[in-house]
């Protein structure tokens, strides 16, 4: 950052302390993006973006108090700094809930950076776009394609956080992305396919193949698609289900990694995204799902969209278990709402997405751990007599309290006595979070494993978006309910 | 920003661009808010938010003929300090330009005049809107039987536009948003109640915790429903939802180009269909009163329904769908000319109206007789492009009507409908009030929208969550 940010925190951090705050906390953040889309080969929008600002966040008479501000001079730290202490007294008059942290180890002044060999914003606008131009003649080289959309996104952040408590934390981290759509239109209709790989927290590096075959992926992308075109419709009822990766990491997000929110499970998010059904009360004994179940939280894991060296509240990276052999045994926290359930320690959970908005608790890397036996998915496949293997991920949803789920994906596979035998098209699949992890009847192994995610999982009022990643392994489900999404809509 | 001022910023990039044109955007976006749970304050916030965007047009030579061949657009935003840094965004956006290319979507701005008023200083938030509501939930929160959740906001957007071609125009913009939920104490049963508008100061908090209320006491009577296909009352906000999305699909290019619900088959658009036969209407007009939005389009970057090149035009009354009739599809400028049908730029609010209409949402939910008035819809996600499926979650508040009365309520389901499919499927309607889209208040707050009872409403299955 090119700006003083020591100095300035300091400012802010010496009037709280001064109003009396006993909690004073100073974010200084810079996110710099960049997006490049092509439609048809052409350029339709190519945009950088960098934010700067500061937020003031104390505790005061017991009560939160936010402010923040994009005027980096002494009187818009001034405001903030005030704002801060004048809400706080406004929130104190109506809170009946005193606002307390649970105690951290001082780290003094640190920084982290997250590894990466390509700095992404230092790639030209010429080398995107040259990219996605050269993926976009790939994928037109086959007739079947008729449309293209492709998209490429990047970014990184610069963050300091100041605290009262001595913490003067640096870091910074990447993000890179991209995605190309093909779309075919006939006679009765349009059908299209997307590419699979997930966002990751690495460098311009992944876009040119370290760590995902683009090449083999683009090249095969058409035939995908000519194959769905042709592809029977699905007919609805119970089948297995072998889902890959690329649609599994969605499935956890939603119904592992939301439900396993302390601060939805305690209520906080109920009137917006909701609470959980895995409230306080299940620790350590609710069945979750099957024993092979084994999902962990992480602030760690390489290459992840959510792995940090300390979170938004100064909380140092962890790892700990959520799901242990199919037993619900742990949640995701921060300061004040671990402290709430009887914690001794936060496991770091604290994110905001600018220093425009206050931290709340977020996602970690949420992860299903891969089974003993190195088992492939062709393994698994030949496990199952009727079912689909599903792959990619499109339509996502579940309700307030991630039970009810429905989702749909990129490529379906029929699978018949343990072979498969081509597309199928119109899958969807619906469950409830429970009964469909129960239902997890066998796991793949390490070399199954894949690390998915999103960058945009929403939540909190105002509105904030996350990165995030899950890693599972493919894993075989038995008896789930198939809707044909043609059928639904009454076609 | 040191002493330089946004809209001095804006006309220090217009400046820089004269040689090859452009459009400069300053915003300041001022926002306050509450948040709360469990019958208690939780976060909160002031912030005040600066940013300058500019978009760079740069003409584009044939390299063995030196003839201009098109025009080029680069976007960068970010925050400025001082001369320097309006410079070099303008750079920035130079640069993108450059590697970007022939603009598809390239177009002559048009001319526009300076606004008087473009160097008033931005409108700031009065924190006494905030106080207000304080006070409100205080009186709510007496209340031991019921646990209360929600979330106000007020936020004053103003807006700095000016272009090569002379507009400089500055706009203000007003949104609050005001959300009560109330949970029962064993936490079986939950109702919602949303108001949208200019200012939170016009909330009466006590008739929303009345509303929240009343909506728990029916729930009292929790009655056994199965999943399928149901007679439903959409309540106005559940509509919204649902039109909107409607309103986001109903692209001239996408559908002319084959790939969206309201391509035709064989080609073309649907444009002429006949989709209900009810006096049925969505429109979008920036001058609709009490709705009322920026009139003219403001765009830093280019999709189907909107061009850069665009900026300045006039938005106005837009019909999509008039007496039942698919009337026209959003577009911009160079998407209508791809189409073949007019310029169609859509502005941020929604008007929905069934001319047949009569009476508020109980009324038209007690004309049912026999069936399901839905409070909120949840979670809306496209299942099916060519049909435009989508599936959701009902949410706080299925009450069962029967015989023309509430009996009590049914648990919550997953919706599986196409908002397009549902139309000639309208039995009734109420009349259209202002609402909050529970889905989509993040994103579009501007909505007056009828309630709608719908016959086969298809509920594929129950959700057990409260």
């Amino acid at each position: 950052m090119d700006i003083n940010t020591e100095n300035l925190a300091e400012q802010a951090l010496e009037i709280v302390h001064s109003a009396g705050a006993t909690t004073g906390q100073v974010r200084i953040a810079q996110h710099d993006n960049r997006t490049v889309a092509l439609r048809d080969g052409q350029v339709e929008n190519v945009a950088t973006e960098s934010s700067i600002g500061l937020s003031v966040r104390v505790i005061h008479l017991g009560a939160w108090g936010f402010a923040a501000t994009t005027d980096l001079t002494s009187a818009g730290i001034k405001f903030a700094a005030q704002k801060a202490i004048e809400i706080a007294k406004i929130s104190a008059a109506v809170s009946t809930d005193r606002v307390e942290l649970l105690p951290e180890p001082q780290v003094g002044k640190v920084s982290w950076n997250l590894p990466f060999e390509i700095d992404p914003m230092q790639v030209t606008d010429e080398e995107v776009i040259e990219l996605l131009k050269k993926w976009n003649s790939v994928v037109t080289k086959n007739a079947v394609v008729h449309h293209v959309d492709a998209h490429a996104a990047m970014g990184k952040d610069l963050t300091y956080f100041a605290d009262l408590d001595g913490n003067r934390i640096s870091q910074q981290r990447v993000r890179t992305s991209a995605q190309l759509t093909a779309v075919h239109i006939g006679e009765n209709g349009f059908d299209d396919m997307r590419t699979c790989a997930p966002p990751a927290g690495r460098g311009f590096e992944y876009l040119l193949g370290t760590g995902w075959d683009w090449d083999s992926e683009l090249a095969a992308l058409p035939e995908y698609l000519d194959e769905k075109t042709k592809a029977p419709s699905v007919s609805a009822g119970n089948w297995d289900l072998v889902i890959d990766p690329t649609n599994l990491w969605l499935t956890i997000h939603e119904s592992i990694g939301h439900a396993t929110e302390l601060d939805r499970a305690l209520g906080y998010e109920a009137n917006y995204a909701g609470s959980s059904f895995a409230t306080i009360d299940k620790l350590n004994t609710f069945k979750y799902g099957s024993e092979i179940m084994n999902v962990t939280g992480d602030r760690m894991a390489d290459f992840g969209l959510s792995t940090v060296g300390y979170d938004d509240e100064g909380v140092a990276a962890q790892e700990w278990d959520l799901i242990r052999n199919g037993v619900l045994v742990g949640y995701q926290t921060d300061r004040n709402i671990a402290k709430k359930i009887g914690l001794t320690r936060s496991n770091g959970c604290a994110y905001a997405d600018s220093a425009l908005h206050p931290p709340i608790q977020r996602m970690p890397n949420v992860s299903l751990q891969p089974g003993q036996q190195d088992l492939s998915t062709n393994d698994l496949i030949s496990q199952v007599d009727r079912g689909i293997y599903i792959v990619g991920d499109k339509s996502w949803s579940i309700d307030m309290q991630r039970y009810n789920f429905q989702f749909t994906g990129q490529r379906f596979y029929e699978i018949k006595s343990g072979k498969i035998v081509g597309q199928l098209k119109d899958v969807v699949y619906q469950s409830k979070t429970p009964e469909f992890w129960a239902s997890m009847k066998a796991i793949g192994g390490k070399q199954t494993y894949l690390l998915g995610g999103a960058l945009n999982c929403g939540k909190g009022q105002p509105g904030q978006t996350a990165p995030v990643s899950h890693g599972c392994p493919t894993a075989v489900f038995e008896n789930i309910n198939v809707l044909n999404g043609k059928a639904e809509a009454g076609l | 920003m040191s002493n330089l001022t946004l809209s001095q910023a804006v006309d220090y990039a217009i400046e820089l661009l004269s040689d090859s044109g452009g459009v400069v955007v300053g915003e300041v976006s001022n926002t306050a808010n509450l948040r709360w749970a469990n019958s208690s304050l939780t976060t909160n916030g002031n912030t005040v938010e600066q940013s300058l965007s500019v978009a760079a047009f740069l003409p584009i030579n044939d390299p063995a003929t030196a003839k201009n061949i098109g025009t080029a657009v680069g976007i960068a935003s970010g925050q400025i300090t001082d001369l320097a840094s309006v410079a070099n965004l303008v750079d920035k956006s130079r640069q993108s330009a450059l590697a970007a290319g022939v603009a598809e979507d390239a177009n002559d701005l048009p001319t526009g005049v300076a606004a008087k008023d473009f160097h008033d200083v931005p409108a700031s938030v009065d924190l006494a809107e905030l106080e207000h509501i304080a006070i409100g939930l205080n009186k709510v929160f007496e209340n031991k039987h019921s646990e209360y959740f929600g979330y106000c906001e007020i936020t004053i957007d103003t807006l700095y536009v000016a272009t090569s071609a002379g507009m400089k125009t500055r706009f203000e913009q007003k949104t609050s948003r005001f959300e009560l939920s109330a949970k029962s104490i064993d936490r079986k049963r939950s109702a919602w109640s949303g108001q949208s508008g200019t200012s939170l100061l016009s909330v009466d908090v006590h008739s929303h915790g009345v509303e929240v209320d009343q909506g728990l006491k029916f729930q009292e009577n929790q009655i056994e429903i199965p999943a399928g296909k149901h007679k439903v009352t959409l309540s106005p906000s559940a509509v919204a939802d649902l039109m909107i999305y409607l309103m986001w699909t109903a692209s001239a290019r996408e559908a002319s180009e084959g790939r969206s619900v309201f391509s035709a088959p064989g080609g073309g658009t649907r444009i002429g269909e006949q989709l209900t036969t009810r006096d049925f209407n969505v429109v979008s007009d920036p001058e609709f009163p009490g709705l009322q939005t920026i009139n003219q389009v403001v765009s830093l970057g280019s999709s189907s329904f909107t061009s850069t090149f665009d900026t300045g035009l006039p938005i106005t009354k837009s019909e999509l769908i008039s007496k039942g009739k698919l009337s026209s599809l959003g577009s911009s400028r160079h998407a209508a000319s791809l189409a073949k049908l007019p310029f169609t730029p859509l502005a941020d609010n929604i008007i929905v109206t069934d001319t047949s209409g009569t009476g508020s949402l109980l009324d038209t939910a007690k004309r049912m007789q026999n069936g399901l008035l839905i409070t909120c819809l949840w979670y809306i996600r496209e299942v099916d492009s060519e049909s435009l499926l989508l599936t959701g979650l009902t949410r706080d508040g299925v009450y069962v009507v029967e015989n023309g009365e509430i009996i009590g309520a049914a648990s919550n389901f997953r919706f599986n409908e196409s908002p397009v499919g549902m139309l000639n499927r309208i039995v009734d309607a109420g009349q259209s009030i202002a609402c909050l889209p529970r889905e989509w208040a993040d994103y579009f707050a501007r909505a007056k929208v009828a309630p709608l009872t719908i016959s086969d409403f298809n509920l594929s299955t129950k959700s057990d969550a409260i």
